[in-house]
């Protein structure tokens, strides 16, 4: 970005390319602060859960199963089969990654959103910038993060009965940033058939009511379909992309 | 919470750190060892085209809404048309988003009063 040449604090621009997550993250970790205390944890317990296992669909179930008797071994075994799906994450960023000993550190704050965002940038950016950016925008998710489970803990069931609708509008913004994330990588018709399928199998299996399986599984789909018409072009004798 | 509950948010949360983690340092380690290459290069394919897929995935997912009627579904299709307009004209990240969601409380709003 051009305003980047401008800036002398990366981390504030980081700060700043993250602020639409605010709007996924907030609500959401309201509606977590809420069910947390519903669930019978005080509003400490549910912040603690927030800042330490800080993946959202995860903590929900990890919530739900412990007010919910099952036993603690098979909480555990669902939360980090749940955040399996992280495991490509930290790769995919790898090569943009700069020599810095925080990187590993800075690895918890590595959520669907941040590395969607951070895929995008980090390429973009001076390697000088790199840290400071991600430091900027993943510590800000982070906060938002625990400061919404927080202000759900406390003041949920109030802030829910005045603003029902910011409730609902709010999270639009992450199918918005995934969208503008996603959009420049229709360069082939190699490409927009595999995130097409990608977006297609997710979501209807989030319609099916799998929705944390459904990210690794479309993503399977659409790494299936580029590589079919690899293939097919291939056979046909003419360019993939 | 018991001592037991709070081992299990221990274990969670190293778990869940571990699984970002680990595999960041396989991967800085592979490129080490292709020392000189571009390091997208040393990244291997099959492992670069997921991670815009995955991207590609969870838009799929945060696109139904949450409670998804018709209403919804028409308040999702305006406000995705919008993000992608505003985005052709800006090329932007954080306008098309405002835009987006704009146009989606937009017709939310609407249709509650209507």
């Amino acid at each position: 970005m051009s305003q980047l040449a401008a800036s002398p604090r990366p981390w504030l621009v980081g700060l700043r390319e993250a602020i639409p997550l605010l709007g996924g993250y907030v609500p959401v970790a309201v509606s977590f602060g809420l069910i947390s205390v519903q669930a019978g944890f005080s509003p400490w317990e549910a912040v603690a859960v927030s800042t330490l296992i800080y993946a959202g669909a995860s903590q929900f179930l990890f919530v739900g199963m412990v007010a919910g008797g099952a036993p603690l071994w098979l909480v555990i075994a669902m939360t980090l089969l749940i955040n399996l799906r992280h495991v490509v994450y930290g790769p995919n960023l790898a090569p943009w990654l700069t020599a810095s000993r925080w990187w590993p550190w800075l690895m918890h704050g590595l959520t669907d959103q941040v590395f969607a965002l951070a895929h995008h940038r980090l390429p973009q950016l001076p390697e000088a910038q790199r840290l400071g950016w991600f430091t900027g925008a993943a510590l800000l998710a982070w906060a938002s993060w625990i400061a919404g489970t927080a202000l759900g803990a406390v003041a949920g069931n109030w802030l829910m009965a005045r603003w029902p609708l910011l409730g609902e509008i709010m999270p639009f913004a992450l199918p918005a940033l995934f969208l503008v994330l996603v959009v420049p990588r229709f360069t082939s018709w190699r490409w927009s058939l595999a995130l097409g399928s990608s977006i297609l199998v997710a979501l209807l299996c989030t319609l099916a009511g799998y929705t944390n399986l459904g990210i690794p599984f479309a993503a399977a789909c659409g790494a299936l379909c580029f590589y079919l018409v690899k293939a097919d072009t291939a056979r046909a004798g003419g360019d993939d992309e | 919470m018991s001592n037991a509950l709070w081992l299990a948010v221990l274990a969670s949360a190293t778990g869940t750190l571990l699984l970002r983690l680990v595999p960041l340092l396989w991967m800085r380690r592979r490129l080490r060892q292709h020392d000189g290459e571009n390091g997208s290069e040393a990244l291997p394919q099959w492992l670069g085209i997921l991670g815009p897929l995955m991207i590609a995935a969870l838009f799929g997912v945060s696109l139904v809404p949450r409670h998804p009627d018709a209403l919804s579904w028409l308040a999702t299709l305006i406000g995705v048309a919008t993000t992608l307009i505003t985005w052709r004209f800006t090329r932007s990240l954080g306008w098309p988003i405002a835009a987006g969601v704009a146009a989606f409380g937009a017709v939310v709003i609407l249709a509650g009063l209507v």
